[in-house]
C-alpha cells in the first residue's frame, strides 16, 4: 500500500506556469487524473514519477521525495505517454530487458507473467516495429508492470486503443486497483475515466479543480441547477404543477417521440425538489413513471468546472 | 556489477551496431585501412604516413567517436524513451558508465586499433610509430567518447556541436593559435605518443599534463552524463 | 438565414435537422503548382537559416555565416590599410580555405529541410496537395542550393567590393570575382544533392549531419593525402585522377584549371581539365536524380 503526496506543488517553465499549487493524496485504489489536452496532466505524472523536479512545493511516495531518487522504481511502474522507440527489440526482449533492469531474481519468469497479465504473449516474439498502437501499449504496460508495482502511473494509457482492447485495459487497471495498488491513470476523455474510476481529481489550467468520488462532487455544486427528465402519465398536468415549486428553476416539455413525451425540469435545490416532487404528483393525480437526471455524467461535471 | 549494468550494456550495443549506423561506422576505418594497403602496395615503405595522422587521427577518429557516443544515448534522449531505461532502480551514474564503455569499445575498434592497423601497413619497419599512433588515438579517443557523451546528455544537438568542437575549435581554430593546444583532446593524444615515438610531432604540454586533463575530461564528462540522466525532465510532446 | 432543412422528409415531428449558416467551399481561382512550389522553396530557403522557427534554430546558421565572413573583414581591413595591390586570398580560394565551415552549415541545414518531413510524416501532408513529389523535391533541393550559395557568394561579393571600393585593377577583380562565382554555383550544387540525399534516406538528424560530415571532409581528406603523396612521389597523373573522387577537390581542380591559384597536383590536359567540370555537373544532376527518384518511392508508399 503506497501513497503519493503532492503538497503545495506548483511547476512552472520561464514564464509559463503548468502545475499551480495542486495538494493532491493519491492512495491504493484506482484514480482518474481528468483534465482538458494541455491542463498538466502529464507535467503531474512526470512529478510523481520522479521525472520533474518541483518549482515550488514537494511530491514524496510514502515520505520521501521523489525527484533525483532512483531507488522509488522498485515500487512505482511507469507508463508514459511517450512511444517506444526500441523498434530493433521483440515484445519479449523489451519487457525481458525491463525485468532485468529492475534486478528481479527472475527476469524471464517475471517477463512472462507480464506478458500474460496483458494477453500479449503470443506476439511477443515479433519485433517492436511492427506492433499496432494498441499492442504497444499493451507492452509499455507489462514492462511497467514486470516488477509487481504498489504503484501504476500511466499517463493517457487508452489513447489509440480499439475498444476492445480498451475494456480489456480497463478491466485490467480495476483489478489492479481491487487489489489494493495505487492506481492513476490521465485522460481528457470523460467515459473512460467515469468507466475505471469513481475517485477522480480534476486538473483545469494547471489548477486542481476537483477532487473527491465524481458524484460526491456533482453534489456539492449545488448553485448549479441540475436537469432531470421527468416521464409521467400526464406530462403537461405535471409541468404546470412543477412550475410552482420554488427549488424548480425551468420546465419544459419535451417533443413527442414514439407516443412518449416527458418533461425537462431544472432544479436549484436538489434536496428539497426530491421530497417535494412525489408529494406533488399525488396532489394532481399523476403517475410518474420515470425520474431520470440527464447530466450526472463526468461531462456535464467536468463542462462546469472548465466553464467556471 | 554496481558500475556496469549488462542488461543497459546489451541494448546500447544492440543500438549502436544494429543499424545503418553500424555500417557506417564501419566504413569509415575501412576506408582508412583501405587507403593504407593500396597506398603500401604502390609507394615505398614509410610513404603516406599522413594517412594515419591527417585523416585518421584528426577527422575519422572524432567521427568515430562522435557516431559511437551519439549512437548509445542520443536517439534515446531525443524521442524521450531513454524513460524507459531509467525508470528503474538501477543508479542513473551506472546507466552513463555502462553506455560510454559500449561507445568507448567501438571507439577503440573503430577508432584507434585501426590507427595502430594502418601504421604497421604503412611503415613495417618501424612498429614503435605506428605503436605511438595507436596510443596516441587511444588516449585521445578514449576522451572524445566520453566529451561526446556528455554533450548527447546535455542537449539534442550535440552532435552540430560535437562537431564545431572538433572542426572548428580542434580543427580550423587549433593550426592557428597555437595555445588551443591546452584546451583541445587531440594535442593531448600525441603528447602522449610523441612519449612513446620521436615520429609523432610533440605538442608541448607536457605528459602528465596531457594524461591528466584527458583523465580529467573523460571521469568528468562521463559523472556528468549520469548526472544529467539523474535529474532527467519528461517532457511532453510538444 | 438558418432555415432549418428537414432531414426526415417531412414526416411527423422533425427530429433532427441541419442548418444552413451560409458557409460554403471556396470555388474562386486557386494558384497553380508554380506558385505552391514557390512558396515552398520560399519557406525552406528561411528555414535553412532558421528564420520562421524558434531563435535556437537561428544560432547555428548565423553564427558559421559570421565566422565564415569574419575573414573577408580582416582580408579587406589588410588590404586597405597596408595598401596591397592584389587581395592575400583569392576569390575562388576563399570557399576552399573555408570548406569545415561550409560543409558543418550544409549537413546540419540539409536535414532540416529533408529529415524533418520524413520524420514527423508530414510529408504525406505536402503530398497529399496537388503537388506531384518531384515538385516537392526541386522545391527543398532548390532552397538548400540557395542557402549554400549565399553561403558561398556572400564572401566573394563582399572581397569584391573591398577590392573594388580598394581601388584595385576593376577589369581583373570582376572577372576573377566572376569565375570564383561560377565555381562556386558548380560546388554548391554537387554539396546540396549529396547532403540532401543522406538526410532524405536518414531519418535522424544527427546521423545524417555526420554521415554528410564524412562524405565531404573525409572523403576530401583521403583524396588530397593521395594527391600528397602522388606529388611527392612525381606520379602527379594519380593524383590528378584521384581529385575526381570528392566535391572539394574537383573544386580545387577546377579551380587550378581556371585561374591561377595553386593546388595540389591541379588536372593538366584539356580532356582531364573537361573531366573535371564534366564530373561535377554529373554530380549535381545524379544526386538530384536519385533525389527524385527516392521522393518519389515515398510518394508511391
Amino acid at each position: 500500500m503506497s501513497t503519493i503526496e503532492l503538497e503545495a506543488v506548483s511547476r512552472w517553465y520561464g514564464n509559463v506556469v503548468a502545475v499551480n499549487g495542486i495538494t493532491m493524496s493519491i492512495g491504493p485504489g484506482v484514480t482518474g487524473l481528468l483534465g482538458p489536452n494541455g491542463a498538466g496532466k502529464s507535467t503531474l505524472i512526470a512529478l510523481m514519477s520522479g521525472f520533474l523536479s518541483p518549482s515550488a512545493g514537494s511530491v514524496t511516495l510514502d515520505g520521501t521525495a521523489l525527484w533525483r531518487h532512483t531507488e522509488a522504481y522498485r515500487t512505482i511502474g511507469l507508463v508514459p505517454e511517450r512511444e517506444i522507440s526500441f523498434d530493433y527489440l521483440t515484445g519479449r526482449q523489451f519487457v525481458l530487458a525491463n525485468a532485468e533492469l529492475h534486478g528481479l531474481p527472475d527476469p524471464g519468469a517475471a517477463a512472462q507473467r507480464a506478458l500474460e497479465i496483458v494477453d500479449m504473449v503470443e506476439p511477443a516474439a515479433r519485433r517492436i516495429g511492427t506492433y499496432s498502437k494498441g499492442m504497444r501499449q499493451r507492452v509499455k504496460l507489462a514492462s511497467a508492470l514486470v516488477h509487481d508495482p504498489s504503484v501504476l502511473l500511466l499517463d493517457e494509457p487508452f489513447n489509440g486503443v480499439d475498444p476492445r482492447q480498451r475494456l480489456h485495459l480497463m478491466a485490467l487497471l480495476q483489478r489492479f486497483g481491487a487489489e489494493g495498488r495505487t492506481v492513476l491513470f490521465s485522460s481528457h476523455i470523460l467515459e473512460e475515466v467515469e468507466q475505471v474510476a469513481r475517485q477522480i481529481e480534476v486538473v483545469v489550467s494547471g489548477r486542481h479543480a476537483a477532487s473527491g468520488d465524481f458524484g460526491e462532487i456533482r453534489r456539492l455544486m449545488t448553485d448549479r441547477p441540475v436537469q432531470y427528465v421527468v416521464v409521467s402519465s400526464d406530462d403537461r398536468r405535471l409541468a404546470s404543477a412543477l412550475i410552482g415549486e420554488p427549488s424548480v428553476v425551468a420546465v419544459a416539455l419535451r417533443p413527442e417521440i414514439g407516443g412518449r413525451r416527458g418533461v425537462d425540469v431544472s432544479v436549484s435545490d436538489l434536496g428539497s425538489f426530491a421530497v417535494q416532487l412525489p408529494r406533488l404528483a399525488r396532489d394532481c393525480g399523476v403517475r410518474l413513471l420515470e425520474l431520470t437526471p440527464t447530466d450526472e455524467s463526468l461531462e456535464s461535471v467536468f463542462a462546469y468546472l472548465v466553464g467556471r | 556489477m554496481t558500475v556496469l549494468n549488462p542488461t543497459i550494456l546489451r541494448l546500447s550495443a544492440q543500438a549502436l551496431l544494429g543499424r545503418r549506423r553500424g555500417l557506417v561506422l564501419m566504413l569509415i576505418p575501412g576506408l582508412v585501412l583501405v587507403l593504407a594497403v593500396v597506398v603500401r602496395a604502390l609507394t615505398e615503405e614509410g610513404v603516406g604516413y599522413d594517412i594515419v595522422s591527417e585523416v585518421g587521427y584528426t577527422l575519422a577518429l572524432p567521427i568515430v567517436a562522435l557516431l559511437a557516443a551519439s549512437a548509445v544515448l542520443g536517439p534515446e534522449i531525443d524521442d524521450g524513451s531513454i524513460v524507459y531505461l531509467i525508470a528503474k532502480p538501477v543508479p542513473r551514474h551506472a546507466v552513463a558508465v555502462s553506455k560510454y564503455v559500449v561507445a568507448w569499445l567501438a571507439t577503440v575498434a573503430l577508432g584507434a586499433f585501426p590507427l595502430f592497423l594502418a601504421g604497421v601497413v604503412l611503415d613495417a619497419s618501424e612498429p614503435g610509430r605506428a605503436v605511438a599512433w595507436g596510443f596516441a588515438s587511444l588516449v585521445s579517443g578514449t576522451a572524445y567518447t566520453a566529451l561526446f557523451l556528455g554533450l548527447a546528455a546535455l542537449t539534442r544537438h550535440a552532435v552540430v556541436i560535437g562537431l564545431l568542437y572538433v572542426l572548428l575549435w580542434e580543427g580550423l581554430l587549433g593550426a592557428l593559435l597555437t595555445g588551443i593546444r591546452w584546451l583541445a583532446i587531440g594535442p593531448w593524444g600525441l603528447q602522449v605518443g610523441s612519449a612513446i615515438s620521436d615520429a609523432v610531432d610533440e605538442p608541448g604540454t607536457g605528459l602528465t599534463y596531457a594524461l591528466l586533463a584527458a583523465l580529467v575530461v573523460t571521469a568528468g564528462s562521463v559523472w556528468f552524463a549520469g548526472d544529467r540522466l539523474r535529474s532527467f525532465t519528461l517532457r511532453g510532446d510538444e | 438565414m438558418a432555415d432549418p432543412v428537414p432531414s426526415g422528409g417531412g414526416r411527423g415531428p422533425v427530429s433532427g435537422a441541419i442548418y444552413d449558416l451560409g458557409y460554403r467551399p471556396y470555388d474562386g481561382p486557386r494558384n497553380g503548382l508554380g506558385a505552391i512550389a514557390w512558396a515552398l522553396f520560399v519557406e525552406g530557403f528561411r528555414n535553412a537559416f532558421g528564420l520562421g522557427r524558434s531563435g535556437r534554430s537561428k544560432v547555428l546558421p548565423f553564427l558559421l555565416l559570421g565566422i565564415n565572413l569574419l575573414p573577408v573583414v580582416i582580408i579587406v581591413g589588410v588590404l586597405v590599410f597596408i595598401h596591397l595591390d592584389e587581395l592575400p586570398l583569392g576569390y575562388a580560394a576563399y570557399a576552399s580555405r573555408t570548406q569545415v565551415l561550409l560543409s558543418i552549415f550544409v549537413a546540419a541545414q540539409a536535414p532540416v529541410l529533408f529529415s524533418r518531413d520524413l520524420r514527423h510524416g508530414t510529408i504525406a501532408l505536402y503530398l497529399a496537395r496537388p503537388l506531384p513529389s518531384t515538385a516537392y523535391a526541386v522545391a527543398r533541393w532548390a532552397s538548400l542550393l540557395a542557402a549554400t550559395l549565399v553561403f558561398l557568394l556572400t564572401p566573394i561579393l563582399a572581397l569584391y567590393l573591398g577590392a573594388v571600393l580598394g581601388e584595385l585593377d576593376f577589369g581583373e577583380q570582376t572577372a576573377a570575382a566572376l569565375k570564383a562565382a561560377l565555381l562556386a554555383v558548380l560546388l554548391a550544387t554537387g554539396l546540396t544533392g549529396i547532403s540532401g540525399l543522406i538526410a532524405s534516406v536518414s531519418v535522424r538528424r544527427g546521423f545524417a549531419v555526420v554521415a554528410t560530415i564524412a562524405v565531404l571532409l573525409l572523403g576530401n581528406g583521403v583524396v588530397t593525402a593521395v594527391q600528397g603523396i602522388s606529388e611527392e612521389q612525381s606520379r602527379p597523373r594519380i593524383g590528378e585522377v584521384a581529385g575526381l573522387f570528392s566535391p572539394y577537390s574537383l573544386y580545387r581542380g577546377a579551380m587550378g584549371a581556371l585561374t591561377d591559384e595553386r593546388v595540389l597536383t591541379p588536372p593538366t590536359g584539356g580532356g582531364l581539365q573537361a573531366a573535371y567540370f564534366g564530373v561535377m555537373v554529373a554530380l549535381a544532376l545524379v544526386s538530384l536524380g536519385a533525389l527524385l527518384v527516392r521522393y518519389r518511392r515515398l510518394a508511391g508508399r
